[in-house]
């Protein structure tokens, strides 16, 4: 199939790339199915996709090496909707805002997607307890020399 | 909009299977028990909503110099 997207163009996607999300996203209670687009294989970085809404992607990212001390433990009942376990281990990403200036963008650390890659079933979760916050800056200290435009 | 008055250990009843019970008062806190289904979510109010707004921040500004940062990322 294929789906149109605002900011990727035409998409073609099987229907078993297609993720769940049967609660939707807050403040987007009805989009429930997603696909995760990688630009690039080897960037932490992804772009989910709403298969009804041209207009809604996210940026999404792996949170693990920007964030070294980010961990948390999942509830049982996220584990149990998702399905996860042994032999199908949740994949973290956490949503991105890019402000107007790029080298700001956050990295939403309270609220992570977690995925069930092989059911294809997603929830974004609300942490509790813990210290993190919707805006955690990606590049505290402006972007990598070799992000920006014919290098540095 | 319902407004109820209750005691400690009283109950609320939503529906067939959402039970609010008020475990205790302090001040101005209050304590809440809430037991309903699982697929049912349940948030602070003031958390629920920074989500929600982070969300609509998210999908709104990624504009194309974001796009392009990104595009061009690798892991190290």
């Amino acid at each position: 199939m294929i789906i149109e997207s605002t900011r990727l163009g035409q998409l073609e996607v099987n229907k078993e790339q297609i993720i769940s999300f049967p609660s939707g996203i807050p403040g987007f209670p009805n989009e429930k199915e997603f696909i995760l687009i990688h630009s690039d294989i080897e960037s932490p970085f992804a772009f989910l996709q709403s298969i009804s809404e041209p207009n809604l992607t996210f940026i999404v990212v792996e949170p693990f090496q920007f964030f070294k001390d980010y961990e948390f433990s999942l509830d049982d009942q996220v584990v149990e909707s998702l399905k996860l376990s042994g032999d199908n281990p949740p994949r973290v990403l956490n949503i991105v805002t890019v402000p107007e200036k790029a080298e700001e963008m956050t990295a939403n650390l309270l609220a992570p997607v977690i995925i069930n890659p092989n059911e294809r079933l997603a929830q974004q979760i609300v942490l509790e307890k813990v210290s993190f916050s919707t805006k955690h800056r990606l590049f505290p200290e402006g972007l990598p020399e070799t992000e920006t435009k014919g290098g540095a | 909009m319902l407004a109820l008055t209750r005691k400690i250990g009283e109950r609320i009843v939503i529906g067939d299977n959402i039970t609010v019970t008020i475990v205790d008062i302090k001040g101005d806190n209050i304590r809440l028990a809430i037991d309903a289904p699982k697929n049912i979510k349940i948030y602070r109010g003031e958390i629920y909503d920074s989500i929600v707004t982070e969300n609509k921040n998210a999908a709104k500004a990624n504009n194309l110099n974001g796009f392009n940062i990104i595009k061009g990322f690798t892991k190290k």
